[in-house]
């Protein structure tokens, strides 16, 4: 694919979306639009589905060129819909637990459904990713942001505190001890 | 069946079993090995299959169904010889067919079905991965973990077998004729170590400090201060240097 010439890091991230390998750094928040393999996924399952052919394919047709997503540090917002719209919104360290989906078309096409379960009550799933490549690296991303997937630092312990407190008690003596050693020279 | 018999019968059954999963791997696209989870390098993981008890526990309900299955069918098939000679040898073949190709094609699956299943163990996550039509696989971490049931019948533990299942405050019944594919329990089939996999989780689960809903570990635990010998000196100090300076004013 030819570089396009406008700013070094715009070509860079073009040529990572075209073609993610094995050795580039996983970004997700590159991902904004499912892949064209989910277009040829969702042609086989309507076709599969024989008569309802109609009813089956163009809810899907238009869920693939509406849907959106958007990965940022906080969690994953994903949208789909033209007449009835539909968002959802999460952030990881509300994520229950991953289930990762992959039936044989789905490998097929290298495809997988990712869905994802918050502690709220509805039956299914709470958001399921689908139409991306390389579902294992979603996958190991959502799972490193998880809450307990990484051991965690507390922020501070009581030694440090304690540290703290009496740091601070010594600059405020210092700052009384200087506020009275310039007045005492003013007057 | 085969796999009972003599060593060489045994060595071509698993050269064929390996080809089949050859042809699975490469054209179902089933992953042969392990599941990964990222990790820390020093951290211990362990990857495992189900118990050798459990296939067993597997093949013995499949024996059970096998003679009852077959014994009806034969007698029914002597019963038809019986009344009608000519019809009965007519359907011999199509008898003999029914009678061997559905027992084998199933034992294979019982196989695969056992080779398919895999479970990762870290010391912060479990991952569970199954089936060969579709691979599930389930990835929880034991701070969302919210209930552990150990469970096992008389014919699992004649085989010395558990299941394990763990629950999150994840949503949803799932479908109920699956019930692997509950969406929030996440199901160790067969296990031998049961209690060593309890007690692995079930101590990670007690060390949190938060509920598993999310809710940060360290929000809402501050420690009350304590002075030290060094802070009362340093509180005095400050006292004396406010009283000479009101003395001064």
């Amino acid at each position: 694919m030819p570089r396009p010439s406008i700013g070094h890091n715009d070509g860079c991230e073009i040529q990572e979306m075209a073609s993610p390998s094995k050795h580039d750094p996983f970004d997700a928040a590159a991902i904004r639009r499912p892949v064209r393999a989910l277009q040829t996924y969702y042609l086989i399952v309507s076709l599969l589905s024989g008569p309802a052919f109609p009813f089956v394919g163009i809810p899907l047709w238009i869920k693939y060129h509406t849907l959106r997503y958007r990965i940022d540090d906080e969690g994953v917002t994903m949208a789909w819909g033209y007449l009835f719209r539909k968002e959802i919104l999460l952030t990881y360290r509300r994520i229950q637990d991953i289930h990762v989906r992959r039936n044989v078309i789905h490998r097929w096409l290298g495809l997988a459904s990712v869905a994802v379960q918050t502690a709220s009550g509805t039956a299914g799933a709470e958001m399921t990713i689908v139409g991306i490549l390389e579902p294992d690296r979603l996958r190991d991303y959502l799972y490193l942001k998880m809450r307990g997937a990484r051991h965690v630092t507390q922020p501070r312990t009581e030694e440090e505190a304690d540290e703290e407190a009496l740091d601070l008690l010594r600059q405020i003596r210092d700052l009384l001890r200087d506020r009275e050693g310039g007045r005492g020279h003013g007057t | 069946m085969s796999e009972q018999d003599t060593p060489p019968i045994r060595a071509r059954a698993t050269r064929y079993y390996d080809g089949l999963w050859g042809v699975i791997a490469r054209y179902l696209k089933v992953p042969r090995g392990g599941p990964r989870l990222p990790s820390d390098p020093e951290e211990s993981y362990e990857v495992f299959h189900p118990a050798p008890g459990f296939l067993r526990c597997l093949k013995l309900w499949f024996w059970l169904a096998f003679l009852l299955l077959d014994g009806a069918l034969l007698a029914g098939w002597i019963v038809l010889f019986v009344a009608i000679p000519w019809l009965a040898l007519l359907l011999l073949p199509v008898t003999l067919v029914l009678l061997v190709v559905p027992e084998f094609v199933i034992y294979v699956a019982l196989h695969l079905r056992y080779d398919a299943t895999w479970y990762l163990l870290t010391p912060r996550s479990l991952h569970l991965r199954r089936g060969i039509w579709v691979i599930q696989e389930m990835t929880i971490t034991y701070a969302n973990v919210q209930n552990l049931r150990v469970r096992s019948g008389p014919v699992q533990r004649l085989f010395g077998i558990e299941d394990v299942l763990v629950e999150t405050a994840g949503a949803g019944a799932g479908t109920q004729d699956h019930p692997a594919t509950i969406s929030n329990q996440g199901l160790l089939e067969g296990v031998a170590d049961a209690s060593r996999i309890r007690d692995l989780i079930m101590a990670r689960v007690r060390t949190q400090q938060g509920a598993g809903l999310g809710d940060e570990p360290s929000a809402g635990v501050v420690s009350p201060p304590h002075w030290s010998p060094q802070h009362l000196a340093l509180l005095r100090e400050i006292r004396e240097v406010l009283a000479t300076a009101r003395l001064d004013t």
